[in-house]
């Protein structure tokens, strides 16, 4: 998991496992609500030494690249077996409707940078796919391309519509091997 | 939840769910720092962790060496 200090602007990983940098000893639920504080959604949280985090969606939406760091100070330059990069749908998901209300509220520059998430998202994928480009059948991105657009995160009572757009993801995925 | 929590996909569908509405349901009246309470989502946290290792403040680090899912 993967948010921001937003003194130093810099990620920071919250391991389960022990390593040279592990973070401060927190609770699962700090490092998981650390890592949901997206900005206009929930308030940022502080922790331990009192820095405060929010979630590391701006700039690092796709940790794909963090996570090859990582198993490379981890293990070395070993070989990669597999990479699963899994998207959370198209990226207006994660956006926000700017309805007038919120925009009075909320600075339109973090519209603006979550507007921004999607190309940042699809740059790493691209990337990604640049890196493996060589080795065919160990990179993989699962992003459910369509009918996400119009479900927002704070949605909870379409979960079912979510399922049936990744069931049908599924089956053209299926079709097209 | 599928990681440190270790559940398979459907527990945790069922969690997210039921966290997901408990926290959004419930937007705040005056919107500060976020539209939703803070206040909620903690709760809804501690409550899935709780259910899945006994202790709602259980620690992030897992101390056991055995090779297993590292998140």
């Amino acid at each position: 998991m993967n948010a921001y200090n937003m003194d130093a602007n810099i990620p920071v990983l919250f391991r389960t496992y022990e390593s040279r940098e592990t973070h401060s000893n927190c609770k699962i639920w700090e490092a998981a609500r650390a890592t949901s504080a997206a900005p206009t959604f929930f308030k940022h949280i502080k922790i331990g030494r009192a820095q405060p985090y929010i979630d590391g969606g701006l700039g690092r939406n796709n940790p794909s690249r963090v996570v090859l760091d990582e198993a490379n100070s981890l293990f070395g330059a070993r070989h990669i077996g597999c990479l699963v990069s899994i998207g959370s749908g198209h990226a207006e998901t994660i956006g926000i409707k700017k309805s007038r209300g919120l925009r009075q509220i909320v600075a339109t520059d973090i519209f603006d940078t979550l507007k921004a998430i999607t190309t940042d998202c699809e740059a790493t994928h691209e990337a990604m796919l640049g890196l493996f480009a060589k080795l065919p059948t160990t990179y993989f991105r699962l992003n459910v391309e369509h009918g996400m657009q119009e479900i927002k995160v704070s949605e909870w009572e379409r979960l079912g519509n979510v399922e049936a757009h990744t069931a049908q993801y599924t089956r053209d995925l299926k079709k097209s091997l | 939840m599928l990681g440190r929590l270790r559940m398979d996909v459907d527990m945790a569908i069922k969690h997210y769910n039921t966290l997901a509405k408990h926290v959004f349901s419930n937007p705040k009246r005056w919107q500060g720092e976020g539209k939703f309470k803070a206040t909620r989502l903690e709760e809804a946290m501690k409550a899935v962790v709780r259910e899945a290792t006994g202790d709602p403040d259980s620690l992030l680090l897992e101390h056991d060496e055995t090779p297993r899912c590292r998140t």
